[in-house]
């Protein structure tokens, strides 16, 4: 295998249990085998407790597995010298937008990253610039950075990711708790990051976030119950229900039409995609 | 005096600053009106930062109205003499996120900590957290269990059994579905909605999320920088995309699709609100 | 005016909250305000002068002057402790022995004796008090926490070939005073959702063990919810390669110009002026001329 066809993250084998209090240990993840290439887009589903937050923390080493293992970039996560060069290919972004902000402005929170790698002073300055325009927050850099909105706030935090320049974000549920104009804000960056070929692994419950992915992978109590291109996963509406999930709202509106109406498609998973096919089934017909 | 058409949620003129009289006051209701009847559930649109949440805390008399009047059930909260415990029964407010309330080792404890705070008897209190446990789509046993071990989904649905065991009339509910899982928040809105057909209580929702506001709401009004912008059924307020989108907001997939097609040139009579009614749109221009 | 809400915590106390006028005062090094800001506590601690007192009071009207600030806001900041002062007060003017020099009695019911050694005493008290709350709150309008961690962080690093962590504990500082309004704001929420079902946190009486179990429905979730917080941060830090402050750069450089140093030596001066004054017994002839006069 040559360098350019690389995965740039493998894992193998992965299993986790922690502690949990008055209960015999928690599986978390029960045997995880994942490759994830350069430049894809994928998205991880799964109902609350499936193990999604803990195998995306087992990417960039802030945890370790109990058994298996992962290799980012061809380093291990098991050997803690490399953890510095690991955290530097996969950045991480977390669902509380103000629970992840360190610094008390925008420009020093976006700092901090290549700080704490002993950026030189003008190299810092350029990164930080660099990480504000991917994010549009140019314009706040000296702003107070509690005093973001929550979209703001989220996009700061992918600035401060952005900075260490990662190849790989990973993305733990970032629009969870925003509302309508915040969502569409860090999905439009998300969207730009990727063009620009960075890789990106997002755990979502938003379907419609899903099905715009390149890769699906479903996890259900700590294993991969089912992976592949959007069409692929979201093809059996019953094995879905299975695993707590539910289809994006296009998508069930479709599937309800073709019920009825012979030769509607199936696979539609956007409004516009929706919309479309009503606008051609409706030439047809006629 | 009919009290039928009495609302029991009414609030006029109402107006707020907060932190008022400091250099750092900024104003977050600017004279709301908004009532609601019995039976009705009530829906209160608007982007974070619109005043949802301080218009909700009006209703259970957490805030005292600064200027304009709030009355609930029958009381009115302006009045200083009032004991604002009754309020706070009688309207009962969830919490965003309100698991994070949960303070008790022991779940069914924590449930039983509103109905204790009314001063109830033991057989009383017992009664209670058990109706309202399994309103919830909790078995009873769970009140043995310990709070902090018990899932995300449980412990919200956990500590709304707490609000409902006080039995309030009116059920006033700050995002309820926010960071639930499909199929969490499905059995939520199962739980709303068979609450609230008891034709003499009413419940009143903010939320940002339209399909949730879809799926529930007989009335909504539209909130954005403390002023009340749109009001009417969700069907109509659905149509003002004009007002909707520039604030910030979208619409539920289903109308989005019906709107689109009316964009595109097809005619769609009616109003659509939930999936199924789109589709029985479609099916019809599809017919045609 | 309306009253402000029982639930209503992060508005009515002054000190610590930032008040951007860009003024010339916030312009400073921060570095040269944290200096002052000492140099203003040794100088009303150290001054045994009514008069002295009096220069520094002036001198920190002046800066809010400087920091346009309204005096208003500003001295209601003192309003909170006023009861507890005028009790303090009280107990100084009482409790001062009459044969101490140079005092005489002014007052005098039952076993209540109040001296004019007392009454400066108190005077001297009040003033503290009040130079110090007015000093502090001026610093805090008029330097953000940005600001001043930088400039606590740049005034430890000397001492950080003596081992000691310089910028973690600067980053401590800076993120505990981020997460206080955080943190206030969370427990405002707590306890209205408490009051929502029925508890009543604010209810005195009962022993120290009731009272304390009333305020669990706080503290517990409080407790809970910073430790998430913690975890959170603690997870964001590592997840961008934080180890400690060994072998870090920092973006933001301090530069002190002329006008820091003329003001620190400034302050320089007047606290040493008050400071002098008191060793000189200036109050001693204000006292005597006092004494003089009943």
């Amino acid at each position: 295998m040559t360098a350019a066809t690389e995965p740039l993250i493998r894992v193998a084998g992965l299993h986790y249990a922690y502690e949990a209090g008055t209960r015999p240990p928690i599986s978390a993840l029960r045997g995880i085998d994942l490759t994830i290439n350069a430049g894809e887009h994928v998205a991880l589903v799964g109902a609350n407790g499936s193990g999604k937050s803990t195998l995306l923390r087992h990417l960039n080493a802030l945890l370790l597995p109990s058994q298996g293992n992962v290799w980012v970039a061809g380093w291990n996560t098991h050997e803690q010298q490399h953890w510095r060069d690991i955290r530097c290919t996969v950045g991480m972004v977390f669902q509380s937008p103000e629970a992840q902000i360190v610094a008390t402005t925008v420009e020093e929170d976006v700092a901090f990253g290549p700080e704490n790698l002993g950026v030189s002073r003008s190299e810092l300055q350029a990164r930080v610039d660099w990480a504000l325009r991917a994010t549009g927050l140019m314009e706040l850099r000296a702003k107070a950075s509690h005093s973001l909105s929550a979209g703001q706030k989220q996009r700061l935090a992918i600035a401060g990711a952005l900075a260490i320049r990662p190849r790989c974000l990973a993305l733990d549920e970032v629009t969870a708790m925003l509302d309508p104009a915040g969502c569409a804000q860090v999905s439009a960056v998300i969207t730009q990051l990727h063009r620009a070929g960075i890789t990106i692994i997002s755990a979502t419950h938003d379907m419609g976030e899903a099905a715009a992915a390149q890769r699906v992978i479903v996890l259900d109590k700590g294993r991969i119950a089912l992976q592949g291109s959007p069409r692929e996963v979201f093809a059996d509406d019953a094995s879905l229900l299975a695993f707590q999930l539910d289809l994006p709202a296009a998508t069930h509106m479709a599937r309800t039409l073709a019920r009825r109406l012979p030769q509607f498609p199936r696979d539609v998973f956007t409004v516009s995609e929706l919309v479309d096919a009503i606008v051609v089934h409706a030439g047809v017909t006629s | 005096m009919n009290t039928a058409s009495t609302p029991i949620v009414e609030v006029r003129g109402l107006w707020h600053t907060y932190l008022a009289g400091t250099p750092l006051e900024t104003p977050s209701l600017r004279g709301v009106d908004l009532c609601a009847l019995r039976g009705e559930t009530v829906g209160i649109i608007g982007p974070t930062g619109s005043g949802k949440s301080t218009l909700l805390q009006h209703l259970n008399g957490l805030w005292r109205p600064q200027r304009g009047e709030v009355h609930v059930c029958g009381l009115s909260v302006n009045d200083p003499a009032i004991d604002l415990r009754v309020i706070r029964q009688q309207v009962g407010l969830v919490f965003q996120n309100p698991e994070d309330q949960l303070f008790e080792r022991y779940a069914g404890d924590d449930v039983a900590f509103g109905p204790r705070n009314l001063k109830l008897g033991r057989e009383e209190v017992r009664e209670r957290v058990r109706e309202a446990m399994e309103q919830c789509g909790l078995p009873f046993s769970f009140k043995d269990r310990l709070t902090l071990e018990l899932s995300q989904g449980e412990r919200r649905r956990l500590a709304l059994a707490g609000v409902l065991a006080q039995r309030p009339q009116v059920l006033a509910l700050d995002e309820p579905t926010a960071g639930l899982d499909p199929q969490g928040r499905l059995e939520l809105l199962r739980i709303l909605r068979q609450w609230g057909k008891d034709g003499d209580r009413a419940i009143i929702l903010a939320s940002h999320n339209m399909e949730d506001l879809a799926e529930l709401a007989t009335r909504v009004y539209v909130l954005v920088a403390g002023q009340v912008v749109l009001e009417g059924p969700p069907e109509q307020v659905f149509e003002r995309t004009d007002v909707l989108v520039p604030a910030g907001l979208s619409v539920p997939p289903a109308v989005e699709v019906i709107q689109e097609l009316r964009r595109r040139g097809f005619t769609v009579p009616h109003a659509v609100l939930t999936p199924a009614q789109a589709i029985r749109q479609i099916e019809a221009i599809l017919h045609a | 005016m309306p009253e402000p809400s029982e639930f209503e915590l992060s508005g009515r106390v002054t000190i610590g909250q930032y008040l951007p006028t860009g003024s010339v005062l916030h312009r400073l090094d921060p570095r040269v305000k944290l200096c002052m800001g000492l140099l203003l506590i040794v100088g009303t601690i150290g001054t045994r002068s009514l008069l002295g007192l009096a220069i520094l009071m002036a001198a920190v009207l002046f800066g809010l002057r400087l920091a346009r600030v309204s005096l208003r806001f500003a001295l209601s900041g003192l309003s909170p402790a006023l009861p507890f002062l005028f009790l303090l007060a009280l107990l100084q003017v009482f409790a001062i022995p009459q044969h101490v020099a140079g005092s005489a009695v002014v007052w005098r019911w039952r076993f209540l004796v109040a001296t004019t050694g007392g009454l400066f005493a108190a005077a001297l008290l009040v003033g503290r008090f009040c130079v110090l709350v007015l000093g502090i709150s001026l610093l805090s309008f008029s330097t953000n926490t940005t600001e001043l961690t930088h400039g606590v962080e740049h005034l430890l690093i000397p001492l950080q070939r003596f081992g000691l962590p310089a910028h973690e504990f600067a980053l401590v500082v800076n993120i505990a005073i981020r997460f206080l309004p955080i943190l206030a704001r969370e427990a405002e929420r707590l306890m209205k959702a408490q009051a929502s079902r029925g508890a009543d946190l604010g209810r005195s009486g009962g022993g120290p063990v009731t009272r304390a179990r009333r305020l669990l429905p706080l503290m517990i979730p409080l407790f809970l919810v910073s430790l998430q917080r913690a975890d959170g941060l603690v997870e964001a830090m590592e997840a961008r390669c934080y180890v400690g402050g060994k072998g870090r750069t920092h973006l933001i450089q301090l530069r002190a110009r002329p006008v820091d140093m003329a003001t620190l030596a400034a302050c320089l001066g007047l606290s040493l002026l008050a400071i002098g004054l008191g060793t000189l017994g200036a109050d001693a002839w204000l006292l005597h001329r006092l004494a003089s006069h009943t």
